[in-house]
């Protein structure tokens, strides 16, 4: 008796179905690797594409396309210790970056180098860092006791969810100062 | 008295979620049973029978939330108790088999009584329920079990929504608490991948500290004093520890470490593939397809393809000359760094549970005895990490580097040119998730079914397993296609709820499939800048006083 098993299975789907080429948004995404490498991606949407077209007065195809990779020391990023770019080719839709410096921040861009105006910028990705790959020359001891009493489990609600007499009635404290920032 | 120094042994146990009713028999669901058999099983019975001669141990165990709903899904129970009973009934042919012979006749007695104990523990003394075996452990202060994310996604790489980490993190705490009563003390972080972005949402969960890999500690700056033999106080005040190098490489090398030794048991020679197909054809899993069964008769004896029998006794001498081994290096090792520390150093041992009984066949008795000469010893001593922290010492401020525990120790394995396609399909998928999320703070009916579905099918996608299968090349179809298929139910849902149709019926078959966490919440996908972190025991106050 040979039983059905799952070892040839693509079970649920149609063989037709396959994941997007493309989700209709423009983006530029970049990821750590290791302290050497980044990995970018992105997805050009027509309407951008044609931004950059009518800025370099040529077709996607015969735009000098390429990405600008800024290194910065810290995440402030206000001073830039390198920039440098990297030509692309117009069918590329994610690279490999061999950035060589770790410990650093990172920020990449996506455009094209039209003569004249220099490199246009269509698309900034977020800002990432490289591991260090050895140990830290920062000697700074500063020890403490950790507060386990601070550390209670919170849980995000909806803002709006609860009514201010709600929380003072639970003794107020309980919300969490925010220490975020917006990207 | 004070100890020379501590021992923190964590054994990480997980699985991707494997769950395939459509199919009579998987071959991914015999991963879980395997698990269950060769590891989870001999481990607890190594734990039990500490317990029951009053031998003073701990250890940490962390139980990835996916591999939890394994164990307390009734299908998969039943489907366990039929892959046990029919290697049971295999122990009892290859007892006839090989009755009268002097060497193969005593291991294929220990393969049944094995078995057979497993029945027992699994049937009779937990009713299906192993989880219990694990919450009587920590109630007796001997196992103290931690959480991890919630389909141990890579958080680093999804990071790039903060979102996806804490929904990973919360349900994964959430899952926890439903099944312990209480908050985990500590997370293992998925693949020990660390990057301090992070911190802020580590920081409002409630967990008191996670385990790095060696590097994650020793490269965090400002430059920890004490290396990896003291954890260190993160931004988020959580404790980082990290991995030591020694006791990983002397368990964790096949070649070098203990593991290779060639007395102990060849993982390789299984009858499955030895014996004639008519024979042991219907006790393969799934049937009449060759692969292993766990009956393997010989032992390493050398690097070449001829192999001798495996002989127990000798086998267990030597996990006891390893134990033993073990035990004097660790002597050694706290004995040098406690003469240059103000404390007593901590040596922090992690290790995949799933090596410990399947890989190398010995490991829990190796556990057991190594454990058994720790008993009662002033100068060494076993210790959790929760059980490190009560000492109160103070820790360093530091910030841990980015790192992970997977080959080369940065995040390589998970995002390669084998697997780095996918992370456009998560990351889109997030996005949408948090749109949907935030959009829809209170949805009821078949709007809350399809997000809450949504989001447990993304959930699904973003498990680290798929990744890490892709890049080693083995069954990375089904990486390709279960991660296709949790993404591509995931964009019909999205499709459905943006324009009002959903589809009940096949929204509820999926349901029924891919059924982890019963309890899930969708809004824990909402955006960061539209939530507020409230505390949790206070919440669950004004929740009861409503009702």
């Amino acid at each position: 008796m040979i039983l059905k098993v799952r070892a040839s299975a693509v079970e649920g789907l149609s063989p037709a179905e396959k994941l997007p080429l493309f989700y209709g948004k423009d983006r530029l995404i970049l990821l750590t690797r290791d302290p050497y490498w980044l990995y970018t991606y992105w997805e050009v949407t027509p309407a951008a594409r044609q931004r950059l077209e009518k800025e370099g007065q040529r077709c996607w195809e015969h735009l000098s396309l390429a990405l600008r990779v800024k290194r910065y020391a810290d995440s402030a990023m206000l001073k830039e210790e390198s920039c440098y770019h990297l030509p692309i080719n117009h069918t590329a839709d994610n690279w490999c970056l061999e950035v060589g410096v770790p410990d650093r921040y990172y920020q990449v861009e996506l455009g094209a180098q039209v003569p004249g105006k220099g490199f246009i910028a269509l698309l900034c990705s977020n800002m990432v860092k490289t591991p260090r790959d050895e140990m830290s020359s920062l000697i700074d001891e500063n020890w403490r006791l950790p507060d386990w009493q601070a550390k209670r489990l919170y849980r995000r609600i909806t803002r709006g969810s609860i009514s201010s007499l709600e929380m003072s009635a639970w003794g107020g404290g309980s919300i969490i100062p925010e220490r975020r920032e917006k990207n | 008295m004070t100890p020379g120094g501590y021992l923190a042994f964590i054994f990480h146990a997980h699985l991707p979620y494997v769950r395939h009713p459509e199919y009579q028999q998987s071959l991914e669901e015999k991963w879980f049973f395997e698990a269950l058999t060769e590891c989870y099983i001999p481990l607890l019975r190594v734990f039990q029978g500490l317990a029951a001669d009053h031998i003073d141990y701990a250890v940490t165990f962390s139980l990835s939330p996916t591999l939890l709903s394994m164990l307390e899904d009734p299908f998969l129970q039943e489907r366990y108790a039929t892959y046990l009973a029919g290697l049971q009934e295999l122990a009892r042919k290859e007892e006839a088999r090989t009755a009268g012979d002097p060497l193969f006749s005593p291991l294929a007695a220990m393969y049944r009584e094995r078995l057979d104990y497993a029945a027992y523990l699994f049937h009779e003394k937990y009713a299906k329920r192993l989880v219990n075996a694990f919450r009587e452990l920590q109630d007796q202060g001997k196992v103290e079990i931690i959480t991890s994310a919630a389909t141990h996604g890579y958080l680093p790489l999804l990071a790039v929504q903060r979102e996806a980490v804490y929904a990973q993190l919360v349900t994964g705490i959430d899952c926890y608490r439903q099944i312990f009563g209480t908050p985990p003390r500590g997370i293992w972080l998925p693949e020990c991948a660390y990057d301090p972005v992070l911190e802020d949402i580590l920081g409002e969960l409630g967990l008191q500290y996670f385990v790095t890999a060696t590097h994650g500690v020793l490269y965090a700056s400002p430059r920890p004093k004490y290396g990896v033999y003291s954890p260190i106080l993160t931004p988020g005040g959580l404790a980082a520890f990290g991995r030591d190098p020694e006791t990983s490489h002397q368990v964790w090398s096949a070649k070098e470490g203990y593991p290779g030794d060639y007395f102990y048991r060849e993982f390789y020679r299984d009858i499955g593939y030895d014996l004639e197909m008519e024979y042991i054809g219907e006790h393969l899993h799934p049937a009449y397809l060759r692969g292993n069964t766990g009956f393997k008769y010989y032992r390493i004896t050398g690097p070449g393809e001829h192999k001798e029998v495996y002989n127990q006794r000798l086998a267990l001498q030597k996990a006891w000359d390893h134990a033993a081994n073990f035990k004097f290096n660790r002597e050694k090792q706290l004995e040098y760094y406690g003469g240059v520390m103000d404390r007593p150093p901590l040596v922090v041992a992690p290790y995949d549970a799933e090596l410990f009984g399947h890989w190398w066949f010995e490991g829990p008795q190796w556990l057991d005895y190594l454990c058994r000469m720790l008993h009662g010893q002033q100068f060494l001593q076993l210790i959790t990490p929760g059980q490190y922290l009560d000492q109160g010492y103070t820790l360093q401020l530091s910030t841990p580097n980015i790192s992970s525990w997977g080959d080369k120790g940065y995040h390589e394995v998970w995002l390669n040119a084998r697997n780095d396609w996918l992370y456009r399909h998560l990351h889109h998928a997030a996005e949408r998730m948090i749109e949907m999320a935030t959009g829809h703070p209170r949805a009821e009916g078949a709007v809350k079914e399809a997000l809450t579905q949504a989001a447990r099918e993304l959930l699904l996608a973003q498990s680290s397993d798929w990744p890490f299968i892709m890049t080693a090349g083995t069954m990375d179809r089904y990486a390709e296609t279960r991660v296709s298929k949790h993404l591509l139910r995931f964009l019909a849902l999205d499709r459905q709820i943006r324009e009002e149709k959903i589809d009940l019926p096949w929204l509820r078959s999926i349901a029924a499939a891919d059924n982890l966490f019963p309890e899930l919440d969708y809004r824990v996908f909402q955006s960061l800048e539209s939530t507020v972190p409230v505390e949790k025991g206070e919440l669950e106050k004004a929740g009861s006083k409503r009702a």
